[in-house]
């Protein structure tokens, strides 16, 4: 034991800091099963073949094997579908093709890394060791990886039910007017960009668990998710079963980002072992498996013209963009690459004419899902980098060319030429705040002193505006109730992989309460409680859930006055409640919640409410240099102001926009999914060639907020678990746009490695 | 099959266990020690790291036979009863997590680094944790975790 002193309480801790600070938290790979199996998943090695033959009957032999499971098998047992969630028609009246996909891959392999059979064993070493005894033969077929390719004439098709690899197609605004606006501008400014293909990779690996009750023909599922509704939906849908079949179980997920969200192969592989083999059946992917087939983020091809007028207003936007929906679409489908960017098309600008086209196609990669933002952080970056360039060809200051077209407080509820109504919000004050916290002012003598010194300094903002989630499910409702001892527990189906929601939701009801927030307790993900709500997605969760919890709160307090009035013969409006204490205020009498939840009928209610997308904004400033000799970017201050409405607790606040914000660093600096062209192999298979951010990449960030309540919940909540990724993409890659334009650089895209700088740098004729 | 004798976390332990048995595997599997917990394949996360004789290992990277006779640490032998060690105390004040589960690694590769220097400065403390991902936090709050431990051990 360390002899160290011990410090007895702290000042800040989160409810759910105890159990993980002391490895006590129970994630779902530290759970076990008496009499338990383990899965292990022969995958595919190449990204387009036809299977020809896969022979098993080695692999059963091996010792410890209790089974070898293929297409066969799950084709046999029904679990042959993807659910997509949104069903969007496109321009061809046409919902986005979602092609079949088994549990294992059926007669065809489309991606490195797909299922192709589960040996289920005593144990992982026995599973891996069957594994090399099982032969595949494999009739290779052309391969596609890049998504623009996929589109060309010639193409390998990767569907028979999708020609051309096109999923969907789809336009929004307006084009004829469009169109006249950029015939009409005084200044057009062209930019294609792409937001790469990154790889979430939360901390905790891929993994679940089933059993099976023969008794009652019902599966239990244990898995990493972002809520159990969500997750029992899809994989009832995919295992095709009924909903009331299936209960997922889940407390402590080690992050998510939106990659824990879908449903995956392996949860109804492992269910149909377990059935088929009457015993608990386990899996827990290795890094390499996690980062081959887990559902990837971004990906996506943009290209995008700024119409302008003499007086430097926006008089038109027009994007064209390609989405890479990998091999397969997944539950989110087609939603984070186009239902976003349309909400979104007018960023936090006045601007009449807007148009879009969306084209979502499939390549032979692992399938594409929703990442932090999930397509947000995208059509902000097209944006903002427009207007960066636009600024520069303009020879005017970024920041004014902002003012003169950011939507100001005074213009708001705004309708957007696509239909989407934004909250009120303050972007131009966000702006100013921002503009003093990062020194604009004093920027070009800190470049003037960086040049001396021979390096590169840039400066780069973004404002944006984000939509939290609509939900899919039609309401979020919370389970509230008082316990014998007095505590207040609530139930959410909302579920935290690290947002801290023991502790702001909790935090919520003892406001609404007047009482001590250690006497309420949050419980997520709890089978008992069946309720209607919506998943941790899309920062929504505060928004729905956090405000139907201040609700529940309330609508106790009236539960409890109105046992409190039959106790002391008397009216509720007679009742005072104040800090878990009811009075009768005529005869002094008093009781407590603790007292009216020992009666029988306990003390209990449930609170709901539909609740729509909220509109978080800000403005974010990066600074950086760079050094020519080598291509390193150091980033030296970074500065957001954010609008999330009312928050609950700044320290989370913040923790949300630097993990955010280090994401977006990740993805504009380092990271970034590689298909290799000729052979479809992923390049970037294991953490020592997927570069994921370390400490100090970004080693300092000013904070501050500019929050206008949100009028459609009933915390003023907008949500923030995003705007860190959403703000970072553009304000970074505009500050190195900045630093290399006075050499001539061209517009470069990220990742901006100190390689692809250097040799960018060099290309332009190096230092002047 | 091997058998092993070890201190974990206090305590006298002794078992049997396949050559190839990795020292994560045996915490994790054998004596139920699930606060170590495994990122990846290559020893690039940390998330596994433990104490041995007061170092900071990756036990993904030892097999269990290499740790026998040792006294090895893991993140459930921290705490000293409801008090928590001053590296957990300062990572919980401090936000120093989100998700948690990178948290534990963290925890013990900052423990040895503070035993190693105590006053360790900002360079010194990111050069600390090289070794260790967390996908959630930023690490901004990780490194004024470090900082505080580091406060929290000089006051006693």
């Amino acid at each position: 034991m360390p002899d160290h002193a011990h410090t007895p309480h702290a000042p800040f801790q989160r409810k759910e800091d105890r159990r993980l600070v002391t490895g006590h938290g129970l994630y779902t790979s530290d759970r076990t099963f008496p009499g338990e199996l383990h899965a292990v998943f022969l995958r595919s090695d190449r990204a387009h073949a036809q299977i020809v033959s896969i022979k098993t009957d080695a692999a059963k032999a091996m010792p410890g094997v209790h089974g070898v499971f293929t297409a066969e098998d799950s084709k046999a047992a029904g679990m042959v579908k993807v659910m997509c969630m949104l069903a969007l028609k496109g321009t061809d009246g046409e919902p986005p093709r979602v092609p079949a996909r088994s549990a294992f891959a059926d007669g065809c392999v489309r991606f490195v890394g797909e299922t192709v059979a589960m040996v289920v064993a005593d144990s992982v070493a026995a599973g891996l060791d069957a594994l090399e005894a099982i032969e595949v033969e494999y009739r290779e077929l052309p391969h596609v990886v890049d998504a623009s390719r996929a589109l060309d004439a010639g193409a390998p098709v990767i569907h028979d039910a999708a020609p051309g690899n096109l999923c969907w197609v789809g336009e929004a605004g307006d084009r004829a007017a469009v169109d006249a606006a950029m015939a009409a501008a005084a200044t057009v400014i062209e930019l294609s960009v792409e937001s790469t293909r990154v790889i979430p990779s939360p901390m905790e690996l891929r993994c679940c668990a089933a059993t099976y009750d023969a008794a009652n023909d019902h599966y239990h599922v244990y898995s990493v998710t972002q809520g159990v509704n969500a997750m029992r939906i899809q994989i009832a849908f995919a295992a095709g079963i009924p909903e009331n079949k299936l209960t997922i179980h889940a407390q402590d997920v080690g992050g998510s980002f939106g990659n824990r969200s879908p449903h995956y192969p392996e949860h109804c592989a492992v269910m149909l072992a377990a059935k088929v083999l009457g015993r608990p059946v386990r899996w827990a992917g290795t890094r390499s498996e996690c980062l081959a087939s887990d559902y990837h983020g971004r990906g996506n091809q943009i290209a995008g013209k700024l119409a302008i007028d003499k007086d430097g207003h926006f008089t038109a936007i027009q994007l064209d963009w390609v989405a890479d929906m990998g091999a397969f679409i997944t539950p989110a489908g087609i939603a984070s690459h186009t239902r976003n960017p349309v909400v979104l098309l007018s960023g936090v600008y006045r601007i009449p004419a807007m148009h879009g086209r969306w084209r979502a196609v499939f390549t032979n990669t692992s399938p594409i899902a929703p990442y932090r933002g999930a397509g947000r952080p995208d059509v902000n970056y097209m944006i903002e980098r427009l207007v960066d360039e636009a600024a520069a060809k303009l020879g005017m200051d970024p920041a004014d060319l902002r003012r003169r077209n950011a939507l100001g407080l005074g213009q708001f509820p705004y309708k957007t030429p696509t239909g989407t109504t934004y909250e009120a919000t303050d972007v131009p004050g966000s702006l100013e705040k921002a503009v003093r916290l990062a020194d604009w002012k004093g920027f070009p003598a800190r470049r003037a002193e960086a040049k001396a010194r021979g390096m590169l300094r840039g400066i780069g903002m973004a404002t944006f505006i984000e939509n939290t989630g609509a939900g899919v499910f039609p309401k979020d409702q919370v389970d509230i109730e008082v316990d014998a001892n007095g505590m207040v527990h609530a139930y959410s189906v909302a579920h935290a992989q690290g947002q801290g929601h023991e502790t702001t939701f909790t935090q919520v009801i003892a406001d609404a309460m007047g009482i001590d927030t250690a006497n309420v307790l949050l419980h997520e993900g709890s089978p008992e409680h069946t309720l209607i709500g919506n998943h941790t997605g899309g920062s929504r969760s505060l928004v729905g859930a956090g405000s139907v919890c201040k609700l529940a709160g309330l609508k106790l307090i009236e539960v409890a006055k109105s046992a409190a009035a039959a106790m002391f013969d008397t009216e509720p409006s007679q009742v005072d409640y104040a800090a878990g204490t009811l009075t009768d205020r005529v005869s002094g009498k008093s009781t407590t919640l603790a007292e009216l939840a020992r009666r029988p009928e306990g003390l209990k209610t449930q609170a709901e409410a539909s609740i729509g997308s909220t509109f978080p904004t800000g403005c974010h400033i990066a600074e950086v240099e760079i050094d020519p000799l080598t291509g390193t970017t150091e980033i030296l201050s970074y500065v957001a102001v954010d609008d999330c409405g009312h928050a609950v607790d700044h320290t989370i606040v913040e923790g949300q926009v630097h993990g955010g914000v280090l994401q977006g660093v990740g993805q504009v600096f380092a990271e970034k999914a590689i298909y290799d062209e000729e052979t479809g192999q992923l390049m970037t298979g294991s953490f020592m060639d997927y570069t994921m951010p370390r400490a100090g990449m970004l080693k300092h960030i000013v904070i501050d907020e500019n929050c206008i309540p949100s009028k459609i919940n009933s915390l003023g909540a907008k949500g923030v678990g995003e705007a860190g990724c959403t703000g970072s993409l553009s304000a970074l890659s505009n500050a190195m746009a900045d630093a290399l334009r006075p050499l001539g650089v061209p517009p470069m895209d990220m990742p901006f490695t100190s390689n692809r700088v250097w040799h960018a740098i060099a290309a332009a004729g190096g230092l002047k | 099959m091997s058998r092993i004798e070890l201190t974990l976390n206090g305590k006298a332990v002794s078992a049997d266990v396949e050559d190839r048995t990795l020292l994560v595997n045996f915490l994790r599997d054998a004596q139920q020690l699930t606060g170590t917990h495994v990122g990846c394949d290559t020893t690039q996360c940390g998330a596994c790291t433990v104490l041995v004789d007061g170092r900071a290992l990756k036990s993904c990277t030892l097999l269990a036979v290499q740790v026998s006779g040792a006294k090895i640490t893991t993140i459930e032998g921290m705490a000293n009863g409801e008090a928590l060690h001053p590296v957990q105390q300062a990572f919980s004040e401090c936000h120093g997590l989100q998700c948690g589960y990178c948290t534990p690694g963290m925890v013990m590769a900052v423990t040895d680094l503070l035993r190693r220097n105590p006053k360790p400065t900002d360079e010194q403390i990111l050069h600390g944790l090289e070794g260790n991902i967390c996908r959630c936090t930023g690490y901004i709050n990780i490194v004024k975790s470090v900082k505080r431990a580091s406060e929290l051990m000089a006051a006693g």
